[in-house]
């Protein structure tokens, strides 16, 4: 048996731990209620442009008429040969299955298409890392004359299955600057066709006690405003108790709050957008616009993937770091126990003696 | 609302929604040349290039935002700019700008023969322009 010196050591350190996860709850706490802020805040937008492109595409046809074209590379269909996967993951740990869970659907995703060649374009640093060791990267070269053309040519490919480029500080402070860039960079793979569809494969954030894995087409568009979610994972009943009692003692509002209310509001009224039964007036040609929509509606797209993430991640860290103070909670219980348990049954061997002392007297 | 003649106008931006007020009317810079929007105009959509949002008269008062890229959708009671970057002319970083003006040029002037480079370099420097005429209005 531990001597209680023994034991009351152990529950100091336990003590300590429980006190660092606490701590680290209350931040993904405070975190979460403003990456949760974020994330409702960019849902008008994404919900006019896919209201307004759904009334746009009623209206024009998507072929030419004249030519029998389509009338833009970002709306013709390929069969899938290779595919690129945008993973986006966490960027940090101690956030429970967060990360594994992508990494589990990417692999998945991987097994089930084995036939076709995948890039893989990760966002966050615990992305990079997941996958870094385990698939090679891409090797590009400028071409030659520099002047020419201006894309690098992509070198023979040492796998099925490549890394194309990894963007590890992206999620600390999403800026739409940064999101334009890779949405500019996968709409011009696609109409290159040097990738013949693309999927997004995050974690969406529905509320405190709900958020799944998601993996999502988002190019070629075929149904606007319908987004095609390929396949979801969602969290089992317990997972969800168990966020559930983390949002209440971290003081987080399971419940939609005042903002949600608002937004909602707005997102209705947003469905609307650019739908009313009038003829419109279209200033521009419809090439015109399309051109200015659709890479907008991918960039959109990728944006609210990203801000959904995040929040995840800190709703996911909260309810581990939960589970982790809790089970210190338990675990202090338990020594305790077992100390007073030692302590007793010295002080009872003590008094033992001192009887037995007496009576032999 | 009492007074109906008045437009209702909403500016939306990815992270949230900026403006959400009536006004007597906005302008706003359509690709090809601006559009000054009053209460009962015909229904339009028109693509935005980047320039200046001015709002004038009712709740808003006087109202300058520079956009980047989006939207407009005309109602005759509303209007509904979707943008994906607002900004007013005192929040502009000049110095940002100008960067991105430089870097624009350096595009242009790398871009060979690839008229899509071409085009790239131009979104950016019509953009950097854009914010540097706003930013010097103030």
């Amino acid at each position: 048996m531990a001597s209680i010196l023994d034991l009351r050591r152990r529950i100091r350190s336990v003590k300590n731990t429980r006190q660092i996860t606490r701590a680290f709850k209350m931040i993904a706490a405070a975190k979460l209620r403003r990456a949760q802020e974020r994330a409702v805040s960019s849902r008008p937008f994404a919900a006019m442009l896919a209201s307004i492109l759904d009334s746009f595409k009623r209206r024009i046809e998507v072929y030419d008429p004249e030519t029998g074209e389509i009338r833009h590379p970002l709306l013709k269909t390929r069969e899938e040969q290779h595919v690129l996967v945008v993973i986006v993951a966490g960027d940090k740990g101690f956030a429970g299955a967060f990360n594994a869970n992508i990494l589990k659907s990417t692999l998945n995703f991987i097994s089930g298409n084995h036939e076709k060649q995948i890039d893989i374009e990760t966002i966050g640093r615990k992305g990079r890392d997941l996958f870094r060791r385990r698939f090679p990267a891409a090797r590009f070269e400028q071409n030659g004359n520099g002047e020419e053309s201006g894309r690098p040519e992509r070198q023979q490919r040492s796998g099925r299955i490549e890394i194309i480029g990894d963007h590890p500080t992206m999620l600390d402070r999403i800026t739409l600057d940064d999101v334009r860039a890779l949405g500019e960079e996968i709409s011009a793979r696609y109409a290159h066709e040097e990738i013949d569809a693309a999927y997004l494969i995050y974690n969406e954030f529905k509320s405190v006690i709900s958020q799944r894995v998601v993996i999502e087409r988002v190019l070629p568009i075929i149904e606007f405003g319908q987004r095609e979610i390929i396949e979801a994972q969602a969290m089992s009943p317990e997972e969800r108790a168990r966020a559930g009692r983390a949002a209440m003692t971290a003081g987080v509002s399971t419940m939609p709050g005042e903002l949600e209310a608002a937004m909602k509001v707005y997102e209705d009224e947003a469905k609307k957008f650019g739908t009313a039964e009038v003829d419109y007036i279209y200033e521009q040609s419809p090439r015109e616009i399309l051109d200015a929509i659709l890479p907008l509606y991918v960039i959109s797209q990728l944006n609210h993937a990203f801000l959904e993430s995040v929040a995840a991640e800190q709703a996911a860290r909260m309810t581990a770091m939960d589970s982790a103070t809790n089970n210190a909670s338990d675990l202090i219980d338990k020594y305790t126990l077992s100390m007073n348990r030692a302590r007793q049954a010295a002080i009872t061997k003590e008094i033992i003696e001192i009887v037995s002392g007496a009576a032999a007297i | 609302m009492a007074d109906t003649d008045r437009l209702q106008v909403r500016l939306v931006t990815p992270d949230r929604i900026l403006v959400d007020q009536s006004a007597d009317a906005v302008e706003v810079p359509a690709r090809n040349g601006y559009l000054e929007v009053l209460y009962g105009h015909a229904p339009l959509v028109a693509v935005l290039g980047p320039g200046e949002v001015r709002f004038h008269g009712g709740e808003t008062g006087e109202q300058t935002y520079s956009i980047g890229r989006g939207f407009v959708e005309v109602l005759p009671e509303r209007v509904t700019i979707l943008a994906d970057s607002a900004l007013k002319p005192q929040e502009i970083d000049v110095a940002a700008a100008q960067g991105r003006l430089d870097h624009g040029h350096q595009l242009y002037n790398e871009a060979g023969d690839d008229p899509e480079k071409y085009k790239q370099a131009e979104i950016v420097i019509r953009e950097a322009e854009s914010r540097l005429e706003s930013a010097k209005g103030k």
